[in-house]
């Protein structure tokens, strides 16, 4: 700190006459100014793995669009002249048992893969906030019940559910979604309960309703904004969830049908033929575990940044 | 010596994304053997900190001593390791907190954490311990010790609770004791008991306390030496007679006469206008001038000495210059300082004030 | 002279009681009565548990009553009531919160924490007419107007609790409820806000009730006072009779634990105990009767003849 120091008797007679404080100046606030999401932001580019995933991610993304355009090759012609190559300067990834350039399919599977992800997550999110932000909000019998249903769905055991559902209805990108999200959504559900359940008696919450403010305006300017941090987290772990489901089912022959190519897909194909031509399962679980990877990091480092004890 | 503690030219900080908070910024004080030294200040005025230094209970980091000594029995406890400050902690120097529930075990019966206490700091065996943790809940007030040693805490209220932290921070006879904000949390007459227990059993321990707390009536209950703490800095500090009936720094007056007292008819209360300042960039200077209105072009420029009003009295202000011009201070404090000219001229009646 | 006062607020018979489960019901608010006049400040104080927060966010209708009525300018607050008489009679009540963290979402910039009650209402025309009453709030309450734009978290805690106080005079109510605003605030910062809200009084012409724990400062603010103990109203007088001559035990006992900043006065202070087993050992039926005009008290019979007696000497 900068203490200058004085010698008591060099004081000019004239600096100690009294002078007029505006009181506003002691209002002044000197910080800048930061908003709750530029400050958990800021928080978050501090955490070098975070934010490695999120260049992952970033990457990842830009192959799934771009990266089927930069070969010759589609991802469902059969080429009976190049069954099971090597990776090579031709084909990259190499190819499968129908002679498929794998760089291509690979791509293609990362568009369904992700696609799959993020659509479980915006319906799980969706249904998730209105039934838990109902529930938790209206409290009482109204709850009970809501939260009761969701318990019942979720004591059947997810796999009997899931090929009841591929029973019912067509196997396809479709079916696959309903099936990710057909439970998906009670965790979302209980976790926004949970929240909203904390926040209904804060004094804010309060203020509004002394002020007439009618439930909708409450749900969303005041419970679902202060809820966001943990939807957020819980969608970020959604995502992978989904996506190494879908890898599950996907071996157990509930996939997307061929020739579409998902990641599961791909690395229950690839399998059998481990021993002889690992490329055909090392790129597809790769690129899973790296996807899985990118999520969990973001979501770890999503918590950090906006646990509250940090916060001053 | 009777000194139990002394802290010399403390500094205390803490670096956070938004800067190095100043916390404490060069505190000096000591603590004799036998007396209640009051610490009194606002939140953000770097008490609490203080305190939590002198026990080492700052987390680090993002806590750090940038500089000065804690000397306490003549040790330096700013360079005690963590192992050895474990002894020191909780043996030569208790604490009770707020909020009794964050420092006691929950699932742990309130006889056995008082038993473990003496176990851990003392040579004494088990039956014995037991026998001396039933005596000390006694002697707290807590009623039916043998049958209340052996429920848990969440089985008590919070005076109750308060009582029992008491009797584990003072079971091992430390010789300093560190209140921080004790009865706060408590309504009105279960703080007045605990004051009274505190006052019996310091006369009884001959315990040192250190009393951290805004409430400038307890204060006046507890206190024989009062710390008044602006901005990470003491800025007066004298008996406790001194701070209230002869009170020299513009802070200190703007407690007294901010506050009501239940005595004054038709007095107006005088705010202390604006906010503590941010300790990332603590003013230059005088750090209450901008909210002073006694504040001189010096207090701009350079940070007043502490100046010397008696023996035991010390103010932070520039007021005390002895070209500073003469200011009258609010009338609140005003007929403070009438009251303590007559009680020094041996004319004041013991309830003048009233 | 209150006889003849127009009554703002008539709390009659007011019961508040909170089912816990499993058949345990809690009487946080038991039969209170009194009313309000219009101008006045009406202190509410009692120790954690008394009810008087309870009873504070009943008035406004936070909670539903369990019993009894409250009385605002002549309407029946907890009656069947549509929309249209419910926004009327939000912007006539409102209330400000104790704890000035919790009070202000976050998320929110004080501009919009202190629009609610204008969007809400549609009480201006356009953006720049809501920026406008929101920069002379902030005025209003002490602030300046760069601090529109700034998140709560920036400001200190006597800042946020004055804009608390602007969010509330937003609608331009007559009746504030208070219930505990400084007591967690700094000792400094209390009295700013207990002047802020004094001048306001003044100019605006408001009707305040202030519910807190510290008597000290409820004295200071107050015209009248209710003292609360375990959900009921033990006595009520003007500020200076109740504090001059308390007459309830637990008034006394109160008023004889506050420390106060002399301390003189404290190495000779003698505390009264109050146990209401010693002062009603029969559970005796009490009565809330005005025992001189104006102070009313909760007395058995017999602390009744008792007082009658004394009083005859």
């Amino acid at each position: 700190m900068s203490k200058q120091h004085i010698n008591i008797d060099d004081i000019p007679i004239e600096s100690l006459e009294l002078v007029d404080v505006r009181a506003d100046d002691a209002e002044k606030i000197t910080r800048p100014s930061l908003s709750f999401w530029k400050d958990v932001w800021m928080r978050f580019r501090k955490n070098k793995l975070a934010l490695s995933g999120v260049v992952l991610l970033i990457l990842l993304l830009f192959m799934a669009i771009f990266g089927p355009m930069m070969t010759p090759y589609n991802y469902y012609e059969n080429n009976l002249e190049a069954v099971n190559e090597a990776p090579s300067a031709e084909h990259w990834f190499g190819t499968d048992n129908l002679g498929r350039d794998l760089f291509t399919r690979v791509w293609e599977g990362a568009r369904i893969s992700l696609f799959i992800g993020f659509s479980a997550a915006v319906i799980d999110l969706f249904i998730g906030v209105i039934w838990g932000g109902i529930a938790g909000f209206r409290g009482g019998r109204l709850d009970e019940i809501m939260m009761r249903a969701a318990d019942i769905l979720w004591a059947v055991p997810y796999l009997l559910l899931v090929i009841l559902l591929m029973v019912v209805l067509e196997p396809g990108l479709t079916t696959m979604i309903i099936a990710m999200t057909i439970t998906g959504w009670i965790n979302m559900a209980r976790i926004v309960r949970g929240q909203v359940l904390q926040l209904k008696n804060q004094e804010f919450v309060l203020a509004s309703q002394t002020l007439g403010a009618k439930t909708n305006r409450i749900m969303n300017k005041h419970l679902i904004p202060n809820t966001m941090g943990p939807i957020l987290i819980t969608m970020t772990l959604t995502i992978p969830n989904a996506i190494f489901t879908e890898a599950f089912l996907s071996y157990l022959g509930l996939g997307v049908p061929a020739p579409l190519a998902s990641w599961g897909t791909m690395a229950s194909e690839g399998l059998p033929a481990m021993r002889y031509f690992p490329w055909r399962l090392f790129f597809p679980a790769t690129f899973i575990s790296l996807t899985i990877f990118a999520f969990n990091v973001i979501g770890d480092g999503l918590r950090d940044a906006l646990d509250p004890k940090l916060r001053k | 010596m009777d000194k139990v503690l002394e802290v010399k030219d403390l500094e205390v900080s803490f670096f956070t994304h938004a800067g190095e908070v100043k916390a404490v910024r060069g505190v000096n004080f000591e603590v004799r053997k036998g007396e209640t030294l009051a610490i009194v200040g606002e939140s953000g005025s770097g008490k609490s900190v203080t305190t939590q230094s002198i026990m080492k209970l700052i987390p680090m980091p993002p806590g750090k001593f940038v500089g000065g000594s804690i000397l306490f029995e003549g040790q330096d406890l700013v360079h005690k390791s963590d192992r050895e400050m474990e002894s020191i902690r909780g043996k030569e120097i208790g604490m009770i907190f707020q909020d009794p529930m964050t420092s006691l075990n929950p699932t742990m019966k309130v006889g056995r954490q008082i038993v473990e206490g003496l176990m851990k700091h003392e040579k004494i065996s088990q039956s014995d311990a037991k026998k001396r943790a039933i005596e000390l809940l006694d002697k707290v007030g807590i009623p039916m010790p043998d049958k209340r040693a052996n429920q848990y805490p969440h089985e008590f209220s919070g005076g109750m609770r308060q009582r029992a932290m008491i009797a584990i921070a003072l079971a091992t006879k430390p010789k300093l004791l560190i209140a921080d904000e004790p009865t706060t949390a408590l309504d009105v007459t279960i703080q007045a008991q605990i004051l009274e227990l505190m006052n019996e059993l310091q006369e009884e321990f001959g315990t040192s306390i250190i009393f951290i707390t805004h409430d400038l009536g307890v204060v006046a209950n507890v206190a024989d030496r009062v710390a008044v703490m602006y901005a990470g800095q003491i800025i007066e500090t004298g008996t406790v007679d001194e701070i209230f009936y002869n009170p020299k720094h513009p802070y200190t007056w703007g407690l007294l006469s901010s506050m009501p007292d239940l005595t004054n008819e038709e007095e107006e209360l005088t705010a202390i206008p604006g906010s503590p300042p941010d300790l990332v960039n603590p003013p230059k200077g005088d750090a209450f001038a901008l909210r002073s209105a006694y504040a001189m072009k010096i207090d701009f420029e350079y940070e007043p000495p502490m100046f010397q009003v008696s023996d035991t009295h010390f103010a932070k202000t520039w007021l005390l210059h002895r070209d500073a011009p003469k200011v009258e201070p609010p009338p609140i404090v005003q007929k403070r300082i009438q009251y303590f000219r007559e009680k020094k001229q041996g004319k004041g009646e013991p309830n003048g004030s009233r | 002279m209150a006889a003849d006062r127009e009554k703002i607020v008539q709390v009659k018979n007011l019961s508040k009681h909170f089912n816990t489960g499993r058949g345990n019901v809690v009487k946080a608010v038991d039969s209170v009565s009194f009313d309000i006049y219009k101008g006045e400040t009406f202190g509410l104080v009692g120790e954690s548990g008394s009810g008087k927060s309870t009873t504070g966010r009943t008035i406004i209708r936070l909670y539903e009553a369990s019993g009894g009525e409250v009385i605002f300018n002549g309407e029946n607050v907890h009656g069947k009531k549509n929309t249209k008489e419910m926004l009327k009679f939000n912007r006539k009540m409102q209330m400000i919160f104790q704890d000035p963290y919790a009070s202000l979402n976050p998320r929110m910039t004080v501009a919009d924490i202190i629009a609610e009650g204008i969007d809400i209402h549609k009480l201006a025309k356009n953006k720049s007419e809501r920026m406008e009453k929101v920069y002379e709030l902030l005025v209003t309450v002490g602030l300046n107007r760069e601090h529109a734009n700034r998140y709560p978290h920036e400001f200190s805690g006597g800042q946020r609790q004055r804009i608390g106080i602007a969010r509330a005079l937003a609608v331009d109510p007559e009746f504030i409820i208070a219930d505990e605003p400084i007591s967690a605030l700094d000792v400094s910062i209390q009295a700013q806000v207990v002047n802020l809200m004094r001048k306001l009084q003044k100019e605006k012409g408001l009707t305040y009730l202030f519910i807190a724990h510290d008597l000290s400062m409820v004295k200071y603010i107050s015209d009248r006072i209710g003292v609360m103990y375990n959900g009921r109203l033990v006595e009520l007088a003007e500020s200076d009779e109740l504090y001059r001559n308390p007459m309830h035990p637990y008034t006394q006992s109160l008023l004889t634990a506050i420390p106060r900043p002399d301390p003189d006065y404290e190495r000779d202070r003698k505390r009264t105990h109050y146990d209401p087993k010693k002062s009603n050992p029969h559970d005796e039926e009490v009565e809330f009767r005005e025992v001189t005009p104006g102070h009313w008290v909760a007395f058995t019979e017999e602390q009744y003849n008792r007082f009658v007696q004394r009083k005859d000497q």
